[in-house]
């Protein structure tokens, strides 16, 4: 209990939530409407961005079906927002707990295959998402099960605490903040121990008696639950979606600027978020062709497999580390 | 007690393992063999990393080669590897609580268990050091404080003391040699180095091309002619 206690309130988990509430406070009170939502969107796809993440950096396996798993979670909420009454938190949890699933099924190949395999074989599961979400498109208040209509007679509610897009853009980093710490407690107790045997070597992990078919599939239901809850906010944050915004280049995309980000901690998913959405919604603002972004996020790309492996959240780290000693040695 | 019975194991064209039977009964049991005999070949099949294609396995009348590998790990069948399993960014601490994680201890057990191995193996100050940060004996006694953590009734060592100094070999003997005393668990020790299995095994088995040449009591194994043939050359 002391132990849970003392994980809980750890200078980690402090530290997000210092740095969540500083943002619930500032960012509205200073962000004009269209950055509001754009930060809504970076959030909710540094959400993602985590998922990602944690998979490459607990189990070294790439997944690049993190975008389409957003997808999945986006068409659940919709689907339950306008199939039932339920309120807006049930049907997040629900949408998270589908891509958790869907996530799942991700993990069958993850038994068997590593390295550029298994990345192709999710990359054509997202591929497979792109066509279902292309076909059929996402729910919009129609008929039937896939409830799609020409012109959208339903309306996506929000939360109850959260109409407005200042509100709801707190709602989503207080909904962040909480999945980084679920991340976080995963990965400093059982799982993260068992990850890292994993990651080791899968004779090792057993050897110590680890279950690596449990824990592989653990680290893929958590990436795709946090990938459904991504999904859920931006059906709430959008209130209709686009089956282009779930194209199988795009879990590729994010997967890229994770790394650049950073893949072992909360700000490397944040990082990873403010590229993917906030970066051409800069260019766009600046009137230039948001395309732009690729060509920097290739050249990142490059810089962080060369010389950081950490992603520019550890070379921060690193920073601060420096700036640290440095002080400690002038007093 | 392990009692193997006419053990099989094929890659390919070549058999690892040529219909091996073998009872080891004692505290600590060597197995010696030169390159290629079927040593490391013999702890998979034991560890279940490597299927045989035929014999039996029992353990303290627990049929090994029914259960799963981590099955058997959690049932008391502790390893450690030539090349020592150190993970770098994970402190001593993570490595011997990954083995309590799945013994369902309340915390307080946890605790006292995870002190005692460090104690045992004189880790206590390294407890929060990284896997980086160990040297070659810190990484092999992480990994047998790791194994001893899991409560073991078997600890098979391969090849413990590759790569130590003459000091950091006789601090690992007498720590093997107390394995069974303070832990209870029996070991079975694979190692080249013909002075460390004399000193703690009072039991040795010889392998050579995946057959027993030469099992017994070690002094007797190490007179025996045909181990000085195809072993300790002639």
């Amino acid at each position: 209990m002391a132990k849970a206690f003392q994980l809980l309130f750890s200078r980690y988990t402090l530290v997000i939530l210092a740095c969540a509430s500083a943002s619930m406070l500032a960012l509205p009170l200073v962000l004009g409407a269209i950055w509001v939502k754009v930060l809504t969107s970076v959030t909710i796809f540094a959400i993602a961005a985590a998922g990602t993440s944690l998979v490459y950096a607990q189990l070294r396996l790439v997944n690049l079906a993190q975008v389409a798993l957003v997808g999945v979670g986006g068409w659940i909420m919709l689907r339950l927002n306008h199939g039932t009454a339920f309120p807006f938190e049930v049907s997040l949890l629900l949408s998270g707990a589908g891509a958790g699933l869907v996530g799942m099924l991700l993990a069958i190949p993850a038994m068997r295959m590593r390295g550029l395999y298994l990345a192709l074989v999710t990359l054509m599961a997202a591929g497979a998402f792109q066509i279902i979400f292309t076909a059929f498109q996402f729910p919009n208040g129609g008929d039937g099960f896939w409830g799609v209509a020409l012109q959208s007679p339903g309306e996506m509610r929000r939360p109850l605490l959260a109409p407005g897009d200042e509100a709801y853009l707190r709602y989503t980093i207080a909904v962040a903040a909480i999945c980084f710490i679920i991340v976080h407690l995963h990965q400093e107790t059982r799982s993260g121990r068992a990850w890292a045997m994993i990651r080791q070597s899968e004779a090792n992990a057993m050897a110590a008696g680890v279950d690596v078919t449990v824990y592989k599939v653990r680290a893929f239901v958590l990436a795709g639950f946090l990938a459904g809850i991504a999904g859920g906010l931006l059906a709430g944050a959008l209130k209709i979606l686009d089956s282009r915004s779930f194209a199988a280049g795009e879990s590729v995309l994010l997967f890229a600027v994770s790394v650049v980000g950073g893949v072992y901690g909360w700000l490397g998913a944040v990082i990873a978020g403010l590229l993917y959405r906030g970066v051409p919604a800069l260019f766009n603002n600046l009137g230039q062709d948001a395309d732009l972004s690729l060509i920097i996020f290739g050249a990142a790309l490059l810089h962080a497999i060369i010389t950081a492996e950490r992603g520019l959240a550890g070379q921060i780290a690193d920073a601060f580390d420096g700036l640290r000693r440095k002080r400690e040695e002038t007093q | 007690m392990i009692g193997i019975e006419a053990l099989t194991v094929s890659f390919g064209g070549v058999r690892a393992l040529d219909d091996l039977s073998l009872e080891m009964k004692d505290d600590v049991v060597g197995i010696i063999g030169p390159n290629g005999a079927g040593k490391t070949t013999l702890i998979n099949v034991l560890s279940g990393f490597v299927e045989p294609a035929s014999g039996a396995v029992i353990a303290h009348d627990h049929d090994l080669l029914a259960m799963k590998p981590h099955a058997r790990a959690r049932w008391g069948l502790a390893r450690s590897f030539q090349k020592a399993q150190i993970v770098p960014d994970r402190t001593v601490e993570d490595h011997i609580r990954v083995a309590l994680d799945f013994q369902h201890l309340p915390e307080r057990d946890n605790e006292r268990v995870l002190g005692r191995v460090l104690e045992f193996t004189g880790l206590t100050e390294h407890r929060r050091r990284i896997g980086a940060r160990l040297n070659s004996a810190e990484r092999r006694l992480t990994e047998i404080a790791r194994c001893l953590a899991s409560s073991p009734k078997i600890v098979l060592l391969d090849e413990p003391g590759g790569g130590l100094s003459q000091n950091e070999t006789s601090l690992l003997q007498s720590l093997i040699g107390a394995i069974k005393q303070e832990f209870g668990a029996m070991v079975v020790l694979i190692d080249h180095d013909v002075d460390l299995i004399r000193a703690i095994c009072s039991h040795t088995a010889v392998l050579d091309f995946g057959k027993l040449i030469a099992f017994g009591e070690t002094e007797a194994v190490f007179r025996n002619e045909k181990v000085k043939a195809a072993y300790l050359g002639g």
